[in-house]
């Protein structure tokens, strides 16, 4: 048994004939937050859906290597892709909550049809402490019935938080999550995700170094494709080995 | 001084003139229908007889069967619509190769085209024989006892057959409604839902949830097409003055009793107005069915946005 909640070894991603991600490796230890960096177009958010399988949603893409889920490789024949998707929660750049749910019944959908809770009050109560860890509840306790158009961005995006945590996933991915959040959201989402690291693996996309080592303990820079650093987020943006990792963390990178 | 926009004196006219012919006929229809109420009051929407004469004291009209097959047949096509119309869009979205995919959106798009009495013919020689021999048959042999099967299906001229005629013709308009709406569904929510470890027939589910306010639009749009045709349905629904909830039973729809009386409605001294006192029913209906829906979209509205 691996104390790395992720692995990957070799992992290699083409959609056709181009090759997106070039055989990748690192280790991503358990109850931290681990940033992927990297430039536009670098293939951060193709790999990040390749933990949860979501890759497969594109028919284009052939995935080869292997990505190791708490030491199981997620590749590997017979694994029930529902249920590692169950496993791995998975936040999105644009806030997604369900535009035609309540905030209720948004939290509620994915219990429901998975089956993990039974009864209203099991039910309630799973809802109320999803809110809770995604220090949405207060905000919104006594207007569950309303429409996620109620809500801030930044709102939308707790509350995207929220039906992830409901699933008591293991890991949870993020792909830019505060992209298209205003800056006081920015920073609820940002606190929210270290009071949850205690707790959670976290794996974050984000297309900006100082975001990165605000938050983050390990980082990796990803560059065209390859993994060109990973380390201690302190270590690679005090003394980077790489000559494109330096020029990235210091914003001259184009 | 004031600018003149002449882009507003150009659009205006046009617009105020397409209100003003909305009320004109409102008025009309309203205008000549005067006369038969007159004549008969109420009886003419709640009783069921059709009694022309040449002594106008005698001339009796009430459309009673009429009004109740028009809407039982645009019914039976809407419940065939929509859910044709859904399993097309999703197909098309979801499952066709490209090539296939736009061969079966041209081909629902031509359908849509197609003069109606192509309809009513291909229907009066195939599809008529066809559900009398394989729906009606079958169900009446065994059924019978059900109201809705209780009608001998003696021509196969039904509201069934009108019903299902209409069916066929109005699904390419709630289709291309549908279609478009569950094609813009922004792909971030089927990822959503599928990293919440959902079936693919789940989240086609929750997707399909999301274009509630365009079934409702192809839903209106199918009621409304299915209750103002005209030629399709007088050749398969039997024209005769039948009110029954049997579905092998023939009948009449108003558009249907429009078009086979109205070239002879002038000898007679009431029928004209009892023809208009028609009109104006569908004209109530098809606006309420529609204010009905823009009520609901209007919530819709307030309460979902992307």
């Amino acid at each position: 048994m691996s104390n790395y909640a992720i692995e990957t070894r070799n992992l290699k991603i083409a959609y056709g004939k181009k090759e997106v991600i070039k055989g990748v490796n690192f280790k991503i230890p358990e109850k931290i937050v681990f940033a992927l960096m990297g430039p536009s177009g670098c293939g951060k958010s193709t790999l990040l859906r390749s933990f949860n399988r979501l890759l497969d949603l594109n028919k284009d893409a052939r995935v080869s290597g292997e990505a190791l889920l708490f030491g199981q490789n997620i590749y590997g024949e017979n694994v029930d892709v529902m249920s590692v998707r169950r496993e791995i929660g998975m936040v999105f750049q644009y806030p997604n909550p369900f535009p035609h749910l309540t905030i209720y019944e948004n939290i509620a959908i994915g219990l429901r049809l998975n089956k993990i809770v039974q009864g209203r009050e099991e039910l309630d109560s799973r809802i109320k402490w999803a809110l809770e860890k995604a220090s949405l509840l207060d905000e919104v306790e006594d207007r569950l019935d309303d429409y996620p158009s109620a809500l801030s961005g930044g709102q939308k995006q707790r509350l995207v938080i929220a039906r992830v945590l409901a699933m008591k996933p293991k890991v949870l991915l993020l792909d830019e999550p505060t992209a298209n959040v205003d800056p006081v959201g920015t920073k609820n989402i940002e606190n929210l995700l270290m009071e949850l690291k205690k707790e959670y693996t976290i794996v974050l996309v984000t297309h900006e170094p100082a975001q990165a080592s605000r938050i983050s303990d390990y980082v990796g820079f990803l560059y065209l494709g390859e993994l060109v650093e990973s380390g201690p987020t302190a270590r690679i943006f005090e003394n980077p080995k790489h000559e494109l990792t330096d020029r990235y963390v210091r914003g001259i990178l184009a | 001084m004031k600018k003149v926009d002449s882009f507003k004196i150009l659009t205006a006219p046009a617009v105020i003139f397409v209100f003003v012919l909305f009320a004109y006929m409102l008025f009309v229809y309203i205008y000549m229908s005067i006369p038969i109420f007159q004549w008969e009051g109420c009886g003419i929407y709640l009783t069921n007889i059709w009694h022309a004469s040449e002594i106008p004291a005698e001339e009796y009209y009430g459309i009673a069967a009429a009004i109740w097959g028009s809407v039982y047949t645009s019914i039976i096509a809407v419940v065939i619509a929509l859910p044709l119309a859904l399993s097309y869009s999703i197909f098309v979205n979801d499952f066709a190769p490209p090539r296939i995919k736009n061969a079966v959106i041209v081909t629902s798009d031509v359908m849509a085209g197609l003069p109606t009495i192509i309809y009513g013919i291909w229907g009066a020689y195939v599809l008529v024989p066809f559900l009398r021999q394989w729906v009606m048959m079958p169900l009446y042999s065994t059924l019978s006892f059900i109201p809705l099967f209780s009608y001998p299906p003696v021509s196969g001229y039904s509201y069934l057959s009108a019903g299902v005629l209409l069916g066929i013709m109005v699904t390419p308009f709630a289709s291309a409604i549908i279609r478009e709406a569950y094609a813009s569904i922004p792909h971030t929510y089927r990822e959503a839902a599928y990293s919440l470890g959902l079936s693919r027939y789940e989240v086609t589910r929750i997707v399909a949830g999301m274009i509630r306010p365009a079934m409702v639009s192809g839903l209106l749009l199918a009621f409304g097409r299915a209750i103002g045709e005209t030629v399709a349905v007088s050749l398969v629904i039997g024209n005769t003055f039948n009110m029954s909830i049997s579905l092998f039973s023939p009948g009449y729809t108003i558009s249907s009793l429009i078009a086979n009386q109205f070239g002879n409605a002038f000898i007679y001294e009431h029928m004209t107005s009892a023809l208009f006192a028609g009109g104006l029913a569908l004209f109530v209906i098809g606006t309420a069915i529609n204010m009905a829906g823009l009520l609901y979209l209007r919530r819709w509205k307030q309460n979902v946005k992307f």
